[in-house]
């Protein structure tokens, strides 16, 4: 992997109380050589590898579970994608459809950091037995 | 340990591999790579006659093109991880969109190379999501320390 640069999206979950402006100002002042810009869901930063993975740390620090972020494979502000000088973003339905479901996420990370970590582990789906599908094609006949 | 997530541009999987302790495999990863090292256009999008070969590996001649490139890109990762999450019958927005036959193709990679797998329902309700997170980080868990 290319090891130049690190490119990272910070997400505001909705159900947090945090700006995207004050996420952009406290991302800035996380490290020195973080290249920040404010987006409409949170911001995007750019810094080598070693710095970006200090500031993940320390919004996860500060901001617990109310941030989510992921890597970018596109710089910040590149033409091909910026809005700004009318670029594509097919990422963006993606980022739409985590961004309606982040508060579930983020409640759930909640409950397990209080301590809570009991769940309903969901029934497993086993292939229908021969015998079963016979007896439902007898029947729909 | 090295988790490939699908969908591979997940920001919740990506996040959740990430907060307990392991490397996500994701598809951004390699487009960064392409951006930054190749002279094509748009990448995904635009891919050069290596990616169309590297595709092969993992989809027949006969299989669409776009199959061939999503699993050029794909199928490395795929054979690089010690481990998978997939989030099943996501909402038509989430995921790689309009391409389902590259998710089961995936989705049959995976089962194919035996490596710990772990499949969840896409949430819809609280308990589904604590469902989701608690058995992420307990498969995680379970992975032992990452690499």
């Amino acid at each position: 992997m290319s090891g130049a640069r690190e490119t990272r999206i910070f997400m505001i979950s909705p159900d947090s109380m945090i700006t995207t402006d004050v996420l952009a100002r406290a991302v800035h002042t996380m490290a020195d050589g973080v290249s920040v810009k404010e987006t409409c869901y949170g911001c995007l930063a750019e810094a080598d590898p070693e710095v970006m993975a200090g500031v993940v740390r320390k919004v996860r620090e500060s901001y617990g579970n109310q941030v989510f972020t992921k890597r970018r494979g596109y710089p910040a502000g590149d033409p091909r994608r910026c809005r700004a000088q009318h670029g594509t973003r097919p990422g963006y339905s993606q980022l739409e459809a985590e961004w309606e479901c982040l508060p579930l996420i983020q409640h759930a990370l909640d409950e397990i950091d209080a301590g809570d970590e009991k769940y309903t582990a969901p029934a497993q789906r086993k292939p229908l037995p021969v015998s079963e599908l016979k007896k439902i094609c007898e029947e729909s006949e | 340990m090295k988790v490939f997530i699908d969908p591979p541009n997940s920001m919740i999987l990506f996040d959740l591999v990430e907060r307990f302790g392991h490397e996500p495999l994701s598809s951004m990863a390699v487009i960064q790579e392409k951006v930054d090292n190749i002279e094509v256009d748009m990448p995904p999008m635009n891919v050069t006659l290596d990616d169309v070969v590297k595709g092969l590996k993992y989809a027949g001649v006969e299989v669409p093109s776009g199959i061939r490139g999503r699993l050029a890109l794909w199928g490395p990762m795929i054979e690089a991880a010690d481990a998978a999450i997939i989030i099943e019958d996501p909402p038509f927005s989430f995921g790689c969109v309009g391409c389902d036959r590259s998710n089961e193709l995936t989705k049959y990679l995976l089962h194919r190379r035996g490596i710990p797998l772990l499949t969840v329902a896409y949430p819809e309700t609280a308990e589904q999501a604590k469902t989701l997170v608690a058995s992420v980080k307990e498969f995680l868990a379970g992975l032992g320390a990452s690499a």
